[in-house]
């Protein structure tokens, strides 16, 4: 259940996610949050498990903070994606796999990155990518929409209409969108409709 | 049984026959010949300075005063191995805390945690006491900190302190010249003041002021700049 985007632009990154949370077949929550910042320059995106997700989300936000305080300079995001990754490797090999998929997207000096890593600890490096449950609609969308060559603006126009489609068809995902653009000036959260529709 | 004549020389954690441990007050003494830090607490910060560590100009100056976590700063002066195995344990407590409760660790929670750490050095035979003593100096939800750890595994609180080398003619200068209602410029060159009476030092200082829940490490200038 869920439906999360990432995309990457010439000049940052955009996550965007519905807010519905899925117990069993009730709504058990119309305003989760499924982007989190794990600092001022790095976000993550995340579809199943909650408390699963949650937690690697705290451990990653643990250990790379440490780490910067430690070397002095924060992580890149294919360092934080290659520690996130890590860990869930780490669970699916001592059969307690973390039930989650996590886009990891910002910016750094490489430029923008975007990175999906699975319950299986894999990691790709994509230019646009969708998960959960409303993810076939969302590709839906993206693939005609999506240029390289877009700005973070119209990025986030692309990434909303993508949850906003997949929120039309399929019963798993809804109760708004949230949009969040990271550039070189910072992180803009959007919020778009919510509880209701 | 040690022969006697191994005196001082004895590796052990072991009493003396009037109830001291020496190994701990040695390390209490190697402290003492380490270069100073002075703290002072004002009503809405808490600062540190230093001098940073600058006698080769073939060599980099080092720093002295260290993040332990946004809202934490930690200076030492020992050994420098033993300050740095510290910080490391204080930062990987700040951590451990953000992974279980989501939030910055409070000052007194951290302080404990390393007094605990160091402690432990003090009750074993075979390992030795640290040789080190830190001013810790934060800000959190309770208000702002100053507080002091010793080799001993004592942790002490207060408006105004120095350790390292001379640490007494420091004091006298914060004895002196310590008011309740000290604004932080004053704070700042009263702490230099104290400082350079402890360490005659020709390098640049190096201020840590904690303020509004954030730790903020600067040099002199940078400092006076932001108490304008």
């Amino acid at each position: 259940m869920t439906t999360v985007v990432g995309l990457k632009c010439v000049d940052g990154v955009v996550l965007a996610s519905d807010r519905r949370a899925s117990k069993g077949g009730m709504i058990g929550s119309k305003s989760v949050r499924k982007i989190y910042a794990l600092d001022d320059n790095k976000a993550v995106a995340i579809a199943g498990q909650l408390s699963d997700a949650s937690y690697l989300i705290n451990l990653v936000k643990a250990e790379a903070k440490l780490m910067e305080f430690r070397r002095g300079f924060p992580l890149t995001v294919k360092e934080a994606a290659k520690l996130l990754s890590n860990i869930m490797y780490l669970g699916m090999r001592s059969y307690t796999p973390y039930i989650t998929e996590i886009l990891v997207a910002g910016i750094d000096e490489t430029g923008p990155r975007l990175f999906e890593a699975d319950v299986s600890g894999a990691i790709t490096d994509e230019d646009f990518t969708a998960t959960g449950s409303g993810s076939p609609m969302a590709y839906g969308l993206l693939e005609g929409s999506y240029k390289a060559d877009i700005k973070v603006s119209d990025g986030a126009i692309i990434a909303a209409k993508a949850v906003k489609a997949a929120m039309e068809r399929d019963p798993g995902s809804g109760n708004g969108i949230q949009v969040l653009k990271i550039t070189k000036d910072g992180m803009e959260w959007i919020d778009i409709g919510g509880n209701g529709s | 049984m040690m022969p006697k004549e191994f005196g001082y020389e004895r590796p052990f954690m072991l009493y003396s026959p009037d109830g001291r441990l020496i190994q701990v007050e040695y390390a209490a003494e190697a402290v003492r010949h380490g270069s100073p830090v002075v703290g002072i607490r004002g009503k809405s910060f808490s600062l540190m300075v230093t001098h940073t560590k600058d006698t080769d100009p073939l060599i980099d100056p080092v720093e002295k005063i260290h993040l332990v976590d946004e809202n934490i700063g930690i200076a030492g002066a020992g050994y420098t191995g033993d300050i740095n195995l510290l910080i490391d344990e204080a930062r990987l407590e700040a951590q451990r805390y953000r992974v279980v409760f989501e939030d910055p660790i409070d000052v007194k929670s951290i302080v404990n945690h390393i007094t605990q750490f160091m402690y432990q050095f003090t009750r074993y035979s075979g390992v030795r006491p640290l040789g080190a003593a830190l001013i810790v100096v934060g800000s959190d939800r309770t208000g702002n900190h100053l507080y002091q750890i010793d080799p001993r595994g004592l942790m002490m609180s207060g408006k105004a302190m120095a350790i390292g080398m001379n640490c007494e003619d420091a004091t006298n200068v914060l004895k002196e010249g310590y008011r309740e209602d000290l604004n932080m410029k004053d704070a700042i060159l009263l702490a230099v003041k104290a400082l350079s009476k402890a360490e005659e030092s020709g390098s640049p200082v190096e201020v840590g002021i904690a303020k509004g829940s954030k730790f903020i490490k600067t040099n002199l200038e940078g400092a006076l700049k932001l108490a304008n």
